[in-house]
């Protein structure tokens, strides 16, 4: 057991450090930040080089990334180009808003795909069932971008219902939330139906049914109980990459979140909240897999000595 | 049966689905036309809400280099000089100024001016300003080469300064009406630090920064002391960070901003349709072109170079592709630039014209020629296409390659490998043509990569030398007309910003530059 979750660390670790290497050169093949820098003047040549030299960008690519992997190591991401404050302040300072949205993504997908997938499931290969089907596909093949504009023209411009942007109360949590649940709603539907049929099929459900216990009580009690445990490891496994979804819903409703915190950055080319930014993503992504692997070996053993089936 | 069934399913399901797509249409042109008494932002009473892109980032002046933070801190901090929103540079923080020689100039400062804290402006503020712009914390930041003319100042008495310049810098009064040369207060920073001062900047504008949520909003409120009396006339003003512009339009359409920036060619119906909110249009610094490589043959050779400029019908690039929101240009500059010369016209559309220049220079029909242009602007994409038409039909072949725009402007310009031509975009907020034309045309210059012309050199060397603005003038007059018979570029067109507001809104003057006023303005 101790063996298999040291070799996973292990694992985890290579894997960071990979993200590391990619985040850092794949950024730097997209240009030069000091130019960007410049929006407001019409800088001279000696310029842009006494910038670069402040900022570091002068030193040998290799020299700059050991210097970005020992900061790394002390939790120091440097500080941003354009507000001059450290990363992991501002990272710091976003999290919360793109923890609350990607929870609000979570209860709304749950809310929209277990009553959809145990209904399809229940009414298997009748009309119910196909609308369901349907829906989850349609769900999947939202680009949320799209779905976000539409949800603020439909609830913000002509019902005037709901806000159309910002961080302020519940009712603005609403429709980023919708935005972000209903991809992960169409995959999740899916998922209830499909382990919902595989335990009705089982044989402690003809028992349970012979046994004269009502239709919809046996459907709670015994088989959405028993189909619960695979969609829930996948709703842990997709938080992060709900995290990483929240970028784009983010930009469309102005939401404070670290994924506006990246584009932003990225637009402006600044490296270190760049960095400190995908970094961070990636690794709650890493972590969570390792989580859930760690608490498969400990359900399922035959993981544990690496010989089993994965 | 059932496959019938489920057919009919998808049917009806897809009807449903117009159905809907359709009534949210209608609705929101019913919605529109709804309001056309009712203006929802009515109830905000004297204060207003502007939505902008981006939030500014650094406050401090000297860090700045964002035309974001010149929109909002244009309010918070003024300099020794004021640019209307018309372009006319006026007495700010200084009361008078009077050059004694092409080196010095004497300010007097105004008197009774306070920051927003209450310190007092003087002469001390004054020095305090340029010292830490040109010294080691100001070296660090972008803004310091802006302002390197500048040797030191000198306080005389409590409120006059003597400014030392290095060299003779002709658009020096434009800079010391913004960014980098705002003054900011000498006590405040020095008790609280740069780090603080950086979140919570102290001017002496017409409106005091009370809160501060970053990437969200600035709160500013009416500065009660403001030394030009009776403004300003709101009490209150919002900007609200939106970066989605179909987001921000959605804020305009439902009242809960008044004001919003960066409204896109493509929202323009939209916003013209909507009754209670007004789009406004405004000439922007910055010019599009595209410039020769005059190190690739054959564009060494100025009738190649003139006859491309015949070829390609710049009007029609104006009025289909870009809808109309743009305006010609005759030389690298826009018809705010001091140093434009309204008397050149833009080559006209003479494609005979260019096919006889072509042969005259001993051009082979199906000569291709590499453009290089930046991939994320689709609407140059589309200008790139008509170009390539264009210089199809007078027997040229265009090869358009996209690459990411600041590869393009960092690296393959000045290394000479942006291809034949390329697209050259510039703006700049100072609107004087000796920054540009002396980066673009002087020998050596990194957005320079082979241009090289004697003359042009000298009368970049002359204007620069001389504060007598009539004599640069005359100069910069030469210049455009030396420029345009050598062609070292096809200028396309001048951008043009569009604003829209609410109609409760009285006297909004969107900036030509980014830098918005709201002293002026009132509402109904």
């Amino acid at each position: 057991m101790l063996t298999y979750v040291i070799r996973r660390l292990l694992h985890t670790i290579l894997v960071v450090f990979a993200i590391t290497f990619i985040v850092f050169f794949a950024i730097r093949l997209t240009g030069d930040p000091v130019s960007v820098m410049f929006g407001a003047g019409e800088p001279t040549k000696e310029a842009i080089e006494e910038i670069t030299r402040n900022l570091g960008l002068d030193k040998p690519l290799y020299i700059q990334y050991g210097l970005f992997l020992k900061g790394i190591l002390t939790l120091d991401f440097g500080e941003s180009f354009r507000s001059g404050l450290p990363v992991v302040d501002l990272i710091v300072e976003k999290i919360g808003a793109t923890l609350v949205l990607a929870l609000g993504g979570i209860v709304v997908a749950i809310l929209i795909a277990f009553p959809v997938g145990i209904l399809s499931a229940v009414k298997r290969g009748t009309s119910v069932d196909f609308f369901g089907r349907i829906f989850s596909l349609v769900g999947i093949s939202f680009p949320n971008f799209w779905l976000g504009i539409m949800l603020i023209l439909v609830f913000a411009v002509n019902l005037q219902w709901l806000p159309s942007s910002g961080f302020d109360g519940f009712s603005s949590l609403i429709l980023p939330s919708i935005t972000l649940g209903m991809i992960l709603s169409g995959i999740l539907a899916r998922l209830v139906r499909s382990s919902m049929l595989e335990v009705m099929n089982q044989q402690y459900m003809s028992t349970a049914k012979s046994k004269g216990i009502s239709t919809w009580s046996v459907i709670i009690k015994h088989a959405f109980r028993n189909a619960l445990l695979p969609t829930v490891t996948f709703l842990g496994l997709q938080f992060g990459s709900l995290l990483g979804g929240a970028v784009i819903v983010e930009q469309v409703f102005a939401w404070p979140g670290v994924g506006r915190l990246i584009i932003d950055a990225i637009n402006q080319r600044d490296y270190p909240v760049i960095q400190g930014g995908v970094i961070f993503l990636a690794v709650v992504m890493v972590v969570i897999n390792l989580l859930v692997d760690i608490s498969y070996s400990i359900i399922d053993p035959r993981i544990k000595t690496g010989k089993g089936s994965h | 049966m059932k496959k019938g069934l489920q057919t009919k399913l998808v049917a009806i399901f897809s009807i449903v689905v117009l159905i809907l797509a359709g009534c949210s249409d209608d609705r929101s042109e019913g919605e529109t036309n709804n309001s056309s008494g009712e203006n929802p932002a009515e109830s905000r009473g004297n204060e207003i809400v502007v939505g902008i892109t981006s939030d500014p980032q650094s406050w401090d002046p000297i860090d700045t280099f964002l035309l974001d933070w010149s929109s909002v801190a244009t309010s918070v901090f003024e300099g020794l000089v004021e640019r209307t929103l018309d372009l006319e540079l006026k007495p700010g923080l200084a009361e008078k100024w009077e050059y004694t020689d092409d080196k010095t100039i004497v300010f007097n400062l105004r008197q009774g001016v306070v920051f927003h804290d209450g310190e007092p402006f003087n002469a001390d503020a004054v020095k305090y300003t340029f010292d830490r712009l040109l010294g080691d914390e100001g070296k660090k930041g972008p803004q310091y080469s802006n302002y390197s003319s500048i040797d030191s100042v000198e306080v005389n008495d409590e409120y006059t300064v003597t400014m030392h310049l290095n060299s003779t810098d002709p658009v020096l009064l434009t800079k010391l009406s913004g960014y980098g040369a705002v003054i900011v207060p000498p006590k405040y920073i020095e008790e609280k630090g740069d780090d603080f001062f950086n979140s919570n900047p102290v001017g002496t504008g017409p409106f005091k920064m009370t809160d501060y949520k970053r990437d969200q909003e600035v709160i500013l409120e009416k500065n009660e002391n403001y030394w030009k009396t009776g403004l300003p006339k709101l009490d209150k003003v919002t900007f609200k960070v939106i970066p989605e512009a179909s987001t921000r339009l959605a804020e305009l359409q439902t009242g809960k901003i008044d004001v919003m920036k960066r409204v896109e060619v493509a929202q323009a119906e939209t916003v013209k349709d909507t009754d209670f909110v007004e789009l406004i249009e405004v000439g922007a610094p910055t010019v599009y072109a595209l410039r020769f490589d005059t190190a690739k043959e054959p564009l060494g050779d100025v009738k190649v170079r003139q006859a491309i400029n015949y070829a390609i019908n710049k009007e029609e690039i104006i009025s289909s592709i870009l809808n109309g929101y743009a305006k010609p240009i005759s030389t690298f500059q826009s018809e705010l630039s001091f140093g434009n010369n309204p008397n050149l016209k833009p080559y006209p559309y003479d494609p005979e014209k260019a096919k006889e220049l072509l042969k005259e220079a001993g051009v082979e029909e199906g000569t291709a020629l590499d453009l290089f242009i930046p991939g994320t602007d689709g609407n140059f994409k589309e200008i790139a296409q008509a170009v390539s038409f264009y210089l199809e039909e007078v027997g040229l072949k265009v090869n358009i390659n996209s690459v990411d725009t600041t590869t393009l402007t960092a690296d393959l310009i000045p290394q000479g490998d942006a291809g034949h031509m390329y697209r050259n975009g510039w703006g700049g907020w100072t609107l004087d043509f000796d920054n540009t034309a002396y980066l673009m045309y002087y020998e050596g210059e990194l957005w320079n990569p082979s241009f090289k012309d004697e003359k042009v050199e000298e009368l970049l060397r002359a204007q620069r030398a001389s504060v007598d603005q009539k004599e640069r003038e005359e100069i910069f007059m030469e210049l455009t007309e030396l420029l345009y018979e050598l062609a070292p570029e096809v200028n396309l067109y001048q951008a043009v910003d569009l604003y829209a507001a609410n109609k409760r809104l009285k006297n909004f003057q969107p900036p030509n530059e980014d830098r918005m006023r709201f002293e002026e303005v009132t509402v109904e």
